[in-house]
């Protein structure tokens, strides 16, 4: 199982979701397994203007767990991450960080996507 | 911030090649952008919202509409429920988004590479590059068949206008092959932008290659549908 600890900078209550990777994925959008994939599949809204298929920024998530335990981000989401406003050294892309082993995670979501500063 | 929805209506539909359609859609005021952004349409389909990006293909300073251009895609559902649409009906869409851009015309050698609807990106960027151009400018676009070529006739247009643009259209010559020799193989030129948009691993294909013949990863600018 795992357990996913999902923060808001926009002052939103925090949100606590326990899930079976198993049962990936949970909706259309993103990579399954992926944090966007998690967090919409539970009712938890996450930007994703361009669908979930890598081509923005607007699912930047900041990881603050779990970050060894994800997917290795590939060039195409490091090039856009670079374009991410606050990118931090273990920032993601919500539609391509795949959650790979089971245990605890915690997410910031950022106040601020590109477009929306 | 909550991102705000804007509903506009669709204002004409033109089917520029088999299976491929502009859509023109209302402008909402005080809606910018800059060129190589896209919409975001929110679309209704079997009790569920999809999000579905479309570049935007006509220029930020054309006043009154935007168009977006879309093919329809063998069991997919966004381009299937928009092509059920017609001139007349709303839309939902967000937006603009994407950093697939360009402000200004660059300063060194620019090269554009446009593969099917990819080109529709390319578009604007290129208007953009040849409003003010500051070196010579390259397109290569390349399609399945002449009639997916698109926007051809424009292209042509410009590169008679432009004499500092070279256009290229292709359907049979393999494109990884001509790039990798013209631009990696024929001089040690290093000093060239490039601006990729395409469908599929092609994109990647020409990214990785350009930038491990020595081009600077920043001059090496993609979007990959």
């Amino acid at each position: 199982m795992v357990k996913l600890r999902v923060l808001f900078e926009n002052g939103s209550p925090e949100r606590v979701i326990e899930f079976d990777r198993a049962k990936v994925p949970l909706q259309h959008d993103g990579k399954p397994g992926s944090f966007l994939d998690v967090l919409l599949g539970n009712g938890i809204h996450l930007e994703h203007a361009c669908g979930g298929s890598c081509a923005c920024t607007t699912c930047h998530v900041i990881v603050k767990q779990g970050f060894e335990q994800l997917s290795e981000a590939e060039e195409n989401e490091l090039d856009l991450l670079d374009k991410a406003p606050g990118l931090t050294m273990t920032s993601r892309l919500g539609c391509q960080a795949v959650i790979e082993k089971d245990g605890e995670y915690t997410v910031v979501v950022p106040k601020f996507t590109i477009n929306q500063g | 911030m909550a991102t705000r929805v804007h509903q506009v209506r669709i204002l004409q539909v033109d089917e520029i090649a088999p299976a491929t359609r502009v859509f023109r859609l209302e402008r909402p005021p005080d809606f910018s952008f800059t060129p190589g952004q896209f919409v975001s349409c929110l679309l209704d389909v079997d009790g569920e919202t999809l999000t579905k990006p479309y570049t935007i293909t006509s220029d930020p300073e054309t006043s009154g509409h935007l168009d977006i251009c879309l093919n329809r895609v063998d069991g997919g559902r966004g381009s299937t429920r928009l092509f059920d649409m017609g001139a007349g009906a709303s839309l939902n869409v967000t937006g603009p988004w994407g950093t697939f851009t360009m402000v200004t015309a660059p300063a060194r050698e620019c090269v554009f590479i446009g593969i099917d609807t990819g080109i529709a990106a390319i578009r604007p960027l290129l208007h953009r590059a040849l409003a003010a151009p500051a070196a010579p400018v390259v397109l290569w676009q390349r399609a399945e068949s002449p009639p997916h070529l698109l926007f051809r006739t424009e292209l042509e247009a410009l590169a008679l206008r432009h004499p500092t643009f070279d256009y290229h259209a292709m359907t049979d010559t393999p494109l990884l092959e001509t790039i990798d020799q013209r631009y990696v193989h024929a001089d040690e030129r290093r000093d060239r932008e490039f601006f990729i948009c395409g469908v599929g691993e092609i994109v990647a294909k020409l990214r990785d290659r350009l930038r491990a013949a020595g081009y600077e990863r920043r001059a090496v600018h993609y979007e990959r549908w």
